[in-house]
């Protein structure tokens, strides 16, 4: 028996778990619907996937949400998952789900995948014959996955940087670097068996004024880790900036640069694709407002020639929205993007050039770190600050890097810290910031922070 | 002039404690951030192990009180000077409070400054002005 065999028998041991049958999982990918996979999906397709996000604690509630959706026209399916779970609590993530489902009051911010288990929930994932993408945030996802595979859900979200600095104080990221190595290898394993997994990496990061210069190289490193594990199939990602020429520009730029590291390091094989989130920062209690600011992001999507789409809904600024708002936000994507078709291509030359130029600078800094393997070289270049995300809650980010929005709204790095950009890329950034006289840096960025609201 | 700050308890939001970080910095103090998710006898080792002069305590989620109301049984453990300010602030209570009642409360508590959806910069005005007066 492999090693990667014995760690997943482990793994899959758990007082929560009904017997995990290896042998019938691979029966059941193997012989499963073209029409589960995503990467069956965008290869067969060239139309934006539009996929809304959502989760609640009972299978019928979900069950609800889904048959809502696909009314809606749905391309996507999500599951997310509750925040227990996230955390490997099961025993918490049990009695809540009792209690849901005793009283009819959720008590899980979402889907409790391990206590459900992979034979229950299959049943709606092959009843929707609809690809499903699992939303999590997880640093140890090694149990969630399996059970997610398990049960037909072929795209997983998430990477050991994506899912722990905007998420976890102190989690140790060296752990979540192996335990993410897992789920690659296994992901690859199943690759195997019918159409390729497809692994997301999650671009918003702290939604929080994000340069995009850091935001692809995350991306960049998150995929190459998922390909020398054997995935084939990876979707790089990032969120609406606030500016539309900044949106063009880092979708331009993550596109190339996605396809030349990957070539860089051999795979070839690999497809690569784009996914959009809408507006991840604070959203407008406006109902009107936050509709007029999806239909925009809707816009830009288009523009930017995402392959995915990941919507808001109108009720963002007071809480977890109703089936209904969700699916609303959906038809109303799907109407907007109705409109869209044959967009003449858009950019900014100089743009372009400075943000690949502070991608590949930093991108240099990492591989050129002497460690043996990627992921230490990248675990360095986080405790090194070469790579720092603003609003980050964990301890090993350096903070260092600075932000705020020039006057058409671009986010520029102010402070670079230890960012390993020449001083012409910071030169350039710098020179696109005004602030007027007297303004305090910390006003900007508290102004810059709210402008959607 | 130093100050400790960190939001307090399993909160985890973290912008306005970089906000605060960055103002502090501005204004000219030396600022030992611990970030998120920081219990109470963490800042009172800090402030031992910094000798600061200024902690400033902030909190989003509204569950600041069930962490700090033990603050005056703690002080009583720790050592340090008798000057050093205890400041709070943010969003103090869960779901629509009166602040009128809160403020005395975290005083009772063992804060010499509290703050209940203040503006960050009408708060450290105050601090500012406190510290001068009480120089």
């Amino acid at each position: 028996m492999s090693l990667l065999q014995r760690e997943r028998e482990i793994i899959t041991q758990n007082e929560y778990v009904d017997h995990f049958d290896f042998e019938e999982i691979e029966a059941f990918v193997k012989s499963a619907s073209k029409e589960l996979f995503i990467s069956h999906r965008f290869k067969t397709s060239d139309a934006m996937q539009v996929q809304p996000r959502g989760g609640f604690p009972t299978y019928e509630k979900v069950f609800r949400l889904y048959e809502e959706f696909k009314e809606a026209g749905v391309d996507v399916l999500p599951l997310t998952i509750d925040s227990n779970t996230r955390l490997n609590d099961y025993a918490t993530a049990k009695k809540m789900l009792a209690l849901s489902e005793e009283n009819d009051v959720d008590m899980l911010n979402g889907y409790p995948l391990i206590n459900h288990g992979y034979r229950t929930t299959r049943k709606m994932i092959t009843h929707f014959d609809t690809p499903v993408s699992l939303r999590h945030g997880t640093p140890d996802a090694r149990l969630l996955v399996e059970m997610a595979l398990a049960s037909g859900i072929f795209e997983i979200e998430g990477g050991p940087i994506t899912y722990l600095l905007p998420y976890s104080k102190n989690f140790p990221l060296d752990k979540a670097f192996l335990y993410w190595k897992y789920v690659e290898k296994v992901c690859a394993l199943y690759s195997t068996f019918n159409e390729p997994i497809n692994r997301e990496s999650f671009g918003p990061l702290s939604a929080t004024l994000q340069p995009p210069a850091i935001v692809i190289v995350i991306q960049l490193v998150e995929m190459l880790l998922s390909l020398e594990e054997g995935v084939k199939s990876f979707s790089v990602s990032f969120s609406q900036t606030g500016s539309m020429i900044q949106d063009v520009v880092t979708a331009n730029v993550i596109k190339k640069l996605a396809r030349h590291y990957a070539d860089m390091f051999g795979h070839h094989d690999a497809d690569i694709h784009l996914v959009y989130h809408q507006w991840m920062g604070a959203f407008p209690y406006n109902k009107e407002y936050s509709d007029a600011l999806i239909t925009a992001s809707t816009v830009i999507a288009a523009m930017v020639g995402a392959d995915k789409i990941i919507t808001k809904t109108r009720n963002e600024a007071f809480g977890i929205p109703t089936k209904e708002a969700n699916a609303r936000a959906v038809a109303s994507v799907k109407y907007t993007l109705g409109m869209l078709k044959g967009l003449p291509a858009v950019s900014d030359e100089e743009e372009e050039e400075n943000l690949t130029s502070m991608v590949n600078e930093i991108m240099e800094a990492v591989l050129n770190d002497g460690a043996d393997t990627l992921w230490r070289k990248v675990f360095n270049a986080i405790k090194k600050g070469h790579i720092d995300i603003p609003f980050s809650p964990h301890v090993i980010n350096a903070n260092e890097v600075i932000t705020i929005r020039d006057p058409q709204e671009n986010i520029r790095i102010l402070e670079r810290g230890k960012l390993p950009i020449s001083d012409r890329s910071f030169a350039f950034e710098r020179s696109k910031i005004r602030l007027n006289e007297g303004e305090r840096v910390v006003d900007k960025i508290i102004k810059d922070i709210g402008i959607m609201q | 002039m130093k100050v400790v700050t960190g939001v307090v308890g399993n909160d985890i939001h973290v912008v306005a404690n970089r906000l605060i970080e960055i103002s502090l910095k501005e204004r000219g103090f030396t600022v030992f951030n611990l970030g998120v998710n920081t219990y109470l006898e963490e800042f009172l080792d800090a402030i031992v192990e910094t000798d600061a002069d200024v902690l400033l305590i902030s909190s989003l989620n509204g569950e600041a009180e069930g962490w700090c109301r033990d603050l005056q049984i703690l002080k009583k453990q720790y050592t340090f000077r008798k000057d050093v300010v205890f400041m709070i602030g943010g969003n103090l209570g869960v779901g629509e409070m009166d602040p009128d009642a809160l403020v005395p409360k975290f005083k009772n508590y063992g804060f010499d400054l509290v703050f209940h959806q203040v503006d960050l910069n009408v708060g450290l005005d105050t601090l500012e002005n406190y510290l001068k007066a009480h120089a």
